[in-house]
């Protein structure tokens, strides 16, 4: 070998070392990897079964199970544009760099999945694949849906497959180069995609494996609370630490006392689950209250617990932006509190004081009371810009609830006004959102 | 079984059948035929709609029913009967504030919740009480005189 080559064969040499390394580091851990214990196959696992469905479904039909797991999974919601028929796909993900359309889950021939196999229906929700050999892109949560085991995989494509077929052809993606390259997600996935099957850990309780599987195989509660990294890639490194997802914040679900999830109490999680609200924590809302509607509210009782028993295990991550204490129930009267910003008291007067109150407290219901949320609390008012301009229902039964749009009844100069005056006045530090910050909100929602 | 809904309106029990989601006005206008109280927008933009639910004003177009059980509810039929509502409305005889009146009973009944909560309100509670009443006409100078004569008892 010449002088020459050996030096360019130890440039390509730490070239690929250097790449492995960049990738091992940008990679970080995978979801489960904080638990540390020891982990042994499915099949190999006896304390209890922390797959499937629940004991009173263990009889059901594979459809009725199916159904209970497409639930758990939330397939419905993204394969669903508002107003047209459930599981037809459509939907936009407004993205930086182009728009994504969920596709047609119906078991239409044309344009749905029908003609997929089992073996393919696997490849598309495990692997990322698509029934052509094309690529998905990660906005279809496969390195979740990974984590499920081919039985419950199966069981949902059942459920699917007894559904009308709809005809619905969703509009083609309109990516910018180089993000149309779908080639390009064959060296993502090899990178991101654990492409395993969940593991059970011997260490934990039957009840915290449980509660593994449903958030981290079926829920994919990382997929908006955990931060991204370089590559797009959920950064376990800083599991649940919170994110911006789709224009709005999904908060920190971490066991940090301050602004985790630590404080809540047990009753306070199954509450906001099952029901979209826990006293003094607000009414989930945007993405979250979707997930309740149509996911967490299905589940049973005893699933509910299980995800509180694993998420009170997720170690602690601070949101350093976030108040280490929620503000307290402000003064009464108008007059009191907060004077800055005469044109958002103003909207505030017009349009929100009847319900929400002065003082922040709901003369209405308590599902409108603002003291104690993360959304007034958090300095960028992200979430109190977006549910203004969105509105909310939540479809849980009785004392349901709902905040009318307001996107299309003020400027986007006066909803920025009025939500830095509801967080300066029932939080902890008012936001500064401009006309421009309101408008690439509206831009960024999902629709 | 579905289940009767119970509300306590103008201090009188009424027991109707109604999807626990039903806004109450639907509830007041259409179950009960109280339609003093008017639709407006149906989304709190302009006060139409305005009841006293604990003696505190909201719209009842965006109220579920299933919020507002073992409350006491008041509606324009009945506010004359409070010591605020006589006031208010008595002002707003004398200083003939309506123009086409459609918007006037959510106008009476927050003027009277403000007066309630507070007797003698300067421009600001005024402003901060009345701004979700949108009145087409433009009647808000006279509503602003009337706010103020009931507070006091005479013309200001």
């Amino acid at each position: 070998m010449s002088g020459k080559m050996r030096i360019l064969t130890s440039v390509a040499a730490i070239a690929i070392v250097a790449a492995g390394l960049g990738v091992w580091i940008i990679r970080g851990p995978g979801p489960l990897d904080f638990a540390g214990g020891t982990k042994v196959a499915l099949a190999d696992y006896r304390a209890g079964k922390p797959t499937g469905v629940p004991a009173k479904l263990e009889k059901a039909s594979l459809v009725e199970r199916g159904e209970y797991l497409a639930k758990a999974a939330d397939c419905m919601v993204c394969h669903t544009k508002p107003g047209e028929k459930d599981y037809s796909g459509g939907l936009a993900f407004k993205l930086p760099f182009g728009t994504l359309y969920s596709t047609n889950i119906t078991p239409d021939k044309d344009t749905g999945i029908g003609n997929y196999s089992d073996q393919e229906f696997l490849n598309a929700v495990q692997h990322g694949k698509r029934r052509d050999g094309a690529r998905l892109y990660p906005a279809m949560p496969y390195t979740s849906y990974t984590f499920m085991t081919d039985e419950d995989v199966l069981a949902v494509k059942a459920y699917l497959f007894s559904l009308p077929p709809v005809r619905a052809k969703a509009p083609d993606n309109t990516l910018s180069f180089p993000f149309n390259q779908r080639w390009a997600m064959i060296a993502w996935s090899a990178v991101f995609n654990p492409d395993t099957r969940f593991a059970p850990d011997t260490s934990k309780s039957p009840d915290w494996n449980r509660g593994a599987y449903l958030v981290e195989a079926l829920a994919h509660c990382g997929e908006c609370h955990t931060p991204r990294n370089l590559g797009f890639a959920l950064d376990n490194r800083r599991k649940f630490a919170g994110a911006i997802t789709a224009g709005w914040r999904a908060f920190n679900i971490s066991s940090d006392k301050a602004t985790g999830l630590g404080n809540w109490s047990d009753q306070d999680l199954i509450s906001y689950l099952s029901l979209g609200h826990a006293p003094g924590h607000g009414s989930a809302s945007g993405p979250m209250g979707e997930a309740v509607d149509h996911s967490f509210s299905q589940f049973a009782p005893e699933d509910i617990r299980s995800i509180v028993a694993y998420l009170r295990s997720v170690p602690p991550q601070p949101s350093p932006d976030l108040p280490a204490t929620t503000a307290p129930v402000a003064p009464a009267s108008h007059k009191d509190g907060v004077t800055a910003d005469a044109r958002g008291k103003k909207v505030f007067a017009s349009a929100c004081a009847s319900c929400h109150g002065w003082s922040g407290e709901s003369p209405v219901s308590p599902m409108a009371t603002l003291t104690g949320t993360w959304a007034v609390n958090d300095p960028a008012a992200t979430n109190v810009a977006q549910i203004v301009l969105s509105g909310t229902k939540r479809h849980t039964p009785d004392g349901a609830l709902s905040m009318p749009a307001f996107g299309n009844a003020y400027t986007d100069d006066e909803i920025a006004a009025v939500a830095n005056y509801v967080t300066a006045r029932f939080g902890t530090k008012g936001s500064k959102l401009t006309a421009k910050d309101i408008a690439e909100l509206r831009g960024q929602t999902a629709e | 079984m579905h289940m009767a809904t119970v509300l306590t309106i103008n201090g009188e029990t009424k027991s109707f059948d109604a999807p626990p989601e039903m806004p109450l006005l639907w509830v007041l206008r259409d179950i009960l035929g109280m339609t003093g109280t008017k639709f407006g927008c149906g989304i709190a933009q302009c006060g139409a709609c305005t009841v006293h639910v604990d003696g505190k004003a909201v719209r009842s177009c965006v109220l579920p029913v299933s919020a507002v059980e073992n409350r006491a509810i008041t509606t324009i039929e009945h506010v004359g009967s409070t010591p605020a509502g006589a006031k208010v409305q008595k002002a707003w005889l004398d200083l003939e504030v309506i123009q086409c009146g459609y918007c006037q009973s959510g106008q009476i009944m927050s003027a009277a919740a403000l007066l309630a909560a507070t007797p003698n309100p300067d421009d600001s509670d005024i402003d901060a009480a009345m701004a979700g009443n949108i009145c087409r006409c433009g009647t808000y100078v006279r509503i602003r005189e009337a706010v103020k004569q009931a507070a006091n008892g005479r013309q200001s």
